[in-house]
């Protein structure tokens, strides 16, 4: 199966939403958190509607509208998104008022926007898309599994379909996350993020948007050949080397064959180190890059990674602020993502050349 | 306080609990419908306005013939709250 990535867009805390981001990465001056860098929403959604919408529905209908407007003359036939908090800030809002108001009747708009399904639903309203509709929350392994929907929506009968990764950071996410250590207790300067040895990261959001396509077309970027989830605790080195080996003989590849590594390492030393042995393993002339320090950590942050990689494979080159380590191979014609959450949740993305 | 002086407080409520963030004060005539006309504001707003009456001014609108009168206009609402409000 393959998936011609034929839009793409990408709200995140660089300015990826207007082009500029390679030429002027953002600095995150001392923080903990690295929040998105927003445009002018009013520019993409209709303002009456507007004041209604959370953040997350502002991330995503904007980033939505920003991947259709690339291609105006397809109409995606399936909305499909990976989120793993989804609308969590309306319902933290909303389980509040509940408290609040005593159980008794409540202000309307949190309840309406706290619904997981919520952007995938504005996305289909606003561009009257009415055909398959569905947002997967399944933590960090939430935007591989609307990818995998993706694959067997195209691989069946439809041509095109908008998938996306979306994100936003919440308060009480954010507190419950820091009581178990999984945040910075200092702040640090995002391009530091891998300097030092310290546990916790910075906590990020995003919003990736990929219209990926059954057919090739001139404007094809990248193409999407695989995607892998393993869910195990405690696992090992090798429980993931083994199931990369797997995952690539499936497409009649190995190692040898990847150009380019896109690892999710974030700077935590209480899970990089799995990372580490990864890289290990990773043949010389292969490239190896790193993100986290430009979106910080989020469940479907794997969408930023595969943002890069389509441009890598588009445009022949990778960026120095992405590269941990370069190679001798003078093209890009396979990237892996690799990603992996608490030593549990690991995710493979395969990308081939268009 | 004075009726005028309670419809531009009011009004500045209004605004915030809306989320009505290229409206000011000056933009709401007193008199003019909140609903279709005027502000152009929906039944979705209307639960938010019955809403900031009950939280604010401590008054609940449970008939619906009473509410669709009160919601009227901003002066109409500042009317109830001047004669109930506490």
């Amino acid at each position: 199966m393959q998936a011609y990535i034929n839009s793409v867009s990408l709200i995140s805390p660089q300015l990826t939403h207007d082009g500029s981001f390679l030429t002027h990465p953002l600095v995150n001056e001392l923080a903990c958190v690295m929040n998105c860098v927003e445009p002018v929403y009013k520019e993409y959604i209709n303002p009456v509607a507007l004041r209604r919408m959370s953040h997350v529905v502002k991330l995503g209908l904007a980033a939505s509208a920003i991947c259709m407007r690339q291609l105006p003359d397809v109409r995606p036939e399936a909305v499909i998104i990976g989120s793993g908090l989804a609308c969590l800030s309306d319902l933290e809002k909303f389980t509040r008022l509940v408290e609040e108001y005593k159980e008794e009747t409540l202000p309307p708009i949190p309840f309406i926007n706290s619904a997981h399904n919520t952007v995938a639903a504005q996305i289909a309203m606003q561009h009257k898309l009415t055909g398959y509709n569905i947002t997967y929350c399944h933590h960090f392994l939430s935007f591989e599994s609307a990818l995998r929907d993706a694959f067997m929506c195209l691989s069946e009968d439809m041509q095109n379909v908008l998938v996306g990764g979306i994100d936003e950071r919440t308060s009480d996410n954010f507190h419950i996350y820091n009581i178990a250590g999984f945040w910075r207790k200092e702040p640090v300067n995002n391009l530091d993020l891998f300097k030092g040895s310290y546990p916790g990261t910075l906590n990020g959001e995003g919003a990736a948007f990929f219209i990926l396509s059954n057919e090739k077309s001139d404007g094809s970027l990248a193409c999407v050949t695989g995607v892998h989830t393993l869910l195990l605790p405690n696992s090992t080195i090798e429980d993931v080397n083994q199931e990369l080996e797997v995952f690539l003989k499936k497409h009649s590849l190995s190692k040898e064959d990847i150009d380019l590594f896109i690892l999710g390492r974030n700077g935590s030393n209480v899970y990089d180190s799995l990372y580490g042995q990864f890289e290990e393993e990773i043949p010389q002339s292969a490239h190896i890059a790193y993100y986290k320090h430009l979106c910080g950590e989020y469940m479907t942050s794997s969408s930023f990674a595969m943002w890069v990689a389509s441009n890598v494979l588009s445009s022949q080159s990778l960026p120095d602020i992405l590269t941990f380590r370069r190679g001798s191979r003078q093209d890009f014609h396979r990237v892996l993502i690799y990603n992996q959450a608490l030593g549990k949740e690991h995710a493979f993305i395969l990308l081939e050349r268009a | 306080m004075k009726e005028e002086e309670l419809i531009e407080k009011l009004k500045a409520e209004i605004i915030e609990q809306l989320s009505l963030e290229d409206i000011t004060p000056a933009d709401i005539d007193a008199d003019a419908p909140l609903f279709v006309e005027g502000l152009g504001l929906d039944s979705i707003d209307a639960i938010e306005l019955t809403h900031l009456l009950d939280r604010n001014y401590g008054i609940k609108l449970e008939d619906p013939k009473a509410r669709r009168e009160v919601l009227a206009s901003v002066r109409s609402m500042a009317q109830l709250i001047a004669k109930q409000g506490k």
